[in-house]
């Protein structure tokens, strides 16, 4: 293989002469841009509004019910809801942490934050997991703590609880399936990731 | 609101002469990163899409030019880590464009070969490190805008130059 400066030039002048011929973008190009553009700022405010909507409606209800129910399990409910959205809220915020901005603007940099944030996608997914098992548990306990105030509403309305029971079982399995499925999809990125980095910095040495 | 609007307008502007100008460099770089030529179309929207995103950030630190290759690489990036080929379709192979294989062909057959081909193919199936390298030096950045966008030295880029177009040649089986 020649290194002559003048047979590298005609070369790279050749190949550049290729290249710029390789593709070109389609006549539709700028209007599907446009149109995806569109299309993103709606998702965007739709997704914000329904989630703002979504936490802030929930704190509602749950100082409503608060304020206005004298029931001790009403109270507890209302309670645990607002515990439930500060954990989550609070844990979010956590996981967040060093994924916000890549260190500086490179390629290099962009990766090492995708890694960084899919890393804690993969972390908080595994924690949400554990979470899940540790509150069926811990309601599986109090559910027998408290089965002798349970067990006669129980007996009056058995189909009313067995129905619930059965949504509860089939709404469970969905979202265990799900977290399943994100994760496997989580890990497979996280490998590509860590694959890419890998290539980069071999690269370099 | 004025000021909203008024600022949105020159946003648009600027991103429509941005699209214009480099949109051809956006779809070759596509052609680096997918073969498909379906899912490569989706590519060069997403990475036009988020050159739109990362426009109100753009402070002019770099050129422009730096700006749109830096975004298009990681676009490129994140397309290859979310791609899953065991799911690709029959249809989606079919739809890939011809693979022309980057060796060389019999004599009588070279002359017929589609050079341009042989070099994007070749260019696809470069490590991802030599690809970035080469489309900007085929695009024709200089080293100190190579460096920028790579976030590495000139003198980094010219070491690293000189593997890519050495892994270019092997894999196009140029052999001088």
């Amino acid at each position: 293989m020649t290194n002559d400066p003048m047979t590298e030039n005609r070369e790279l002048d050749l190949w550049r002469e290729q290249w710029s011929g390789v593709a070109r973008p389609s006549p539709e190009f700028q209007r599907q841009v446009q149109k995806r553009i569109k299309v993103q700022n709606r998702r965007f405010w739709l997704g914000n509004l329904l989630a703002v909507a979504g936490v802030v409606g929930m704190l509602i209800l749950a100082v409503y019910q608060l304020s206005h129910q004298a029931s001790r399990l009403e109270k507890g409910r209302a309670t645990g809801l607002c515990v439930l959205v500060f954990v989550a809220v609070t844990c979010r915020l956590w996981f967040l942490r060093g994924t916000w901005r890549a260190e500086t603007q490179s390629i290099r940099a962009f990766v090492e934050l995708w890694h960084r944030r899919v890393l804690s996608q993969v972390r908080r997914l595994q924690i949400s997991i554990y979470l899940a098992i540790g509150w069926i548990v811990f309601c599986a306990a109090l559910a027998a703590a408290n089965w002798a105030t349970i067990r006669p509403e129980l007996m009056v309305h058995p189909t009313a609880y067995l129905a619930m029971m059965l949504v509860l079982v089939l709404m469970l399995r969905v979202i265990w399936f799900g977290a399943m499925w994100l994760r496997r999809r989580k890990v497979a990125e996280l490998n590509e990731v860590t694959r890419l980095l890998e290539e980069m910095q071999t690269m370099n040495d | 609101m004025a000021f909203v609007r008024e600022t949105r307008r020159a946003l648009e502007q600027q991103f429509e002469r941005i699209v214009g100008e480099h949109g051809a460099a956006i779809s070759r770089l596509g052609y680096s990163y997918e073969a498909v030529a379906g899912i490569r179309e989706e590519l060069v929207q997403e990475i036009a899409l988020a050159i739109w995103q990362a426009l109100p950030h753009f402070r002019g630190e770099c050129s422009e030019r730096t700006f749109v290759f830096r975004i298009a690489h990681n676009r490129g990036l994140t397309h290859v880590g979310r791609r899953r080929p065991a799911q690709q379709s029959l249809d989606d192979l079919e739809e890939a464009d011809e693979p022309v294989d980057p060796r060389p062909h019999p004599d009588e057959q070279l002359a017929q070969m589609n050079q341009r081909e042989r070099l994007a193919s070749a260019v696809q199936s470069l490590p991802v490190a030599h690809k970035q390298m080469i489309v900007l030096m085929l695009e024709g950045l200089s080293h100190a805008e190579i460096g920028e966008v790579l976030g590495i030295t000139e003198n980094n880029v010219a070491v690293r130059l000189t593997r890519a177009r050495k892994a270019l040649k092997e894999t196009m089986g140029v052999t001088q």
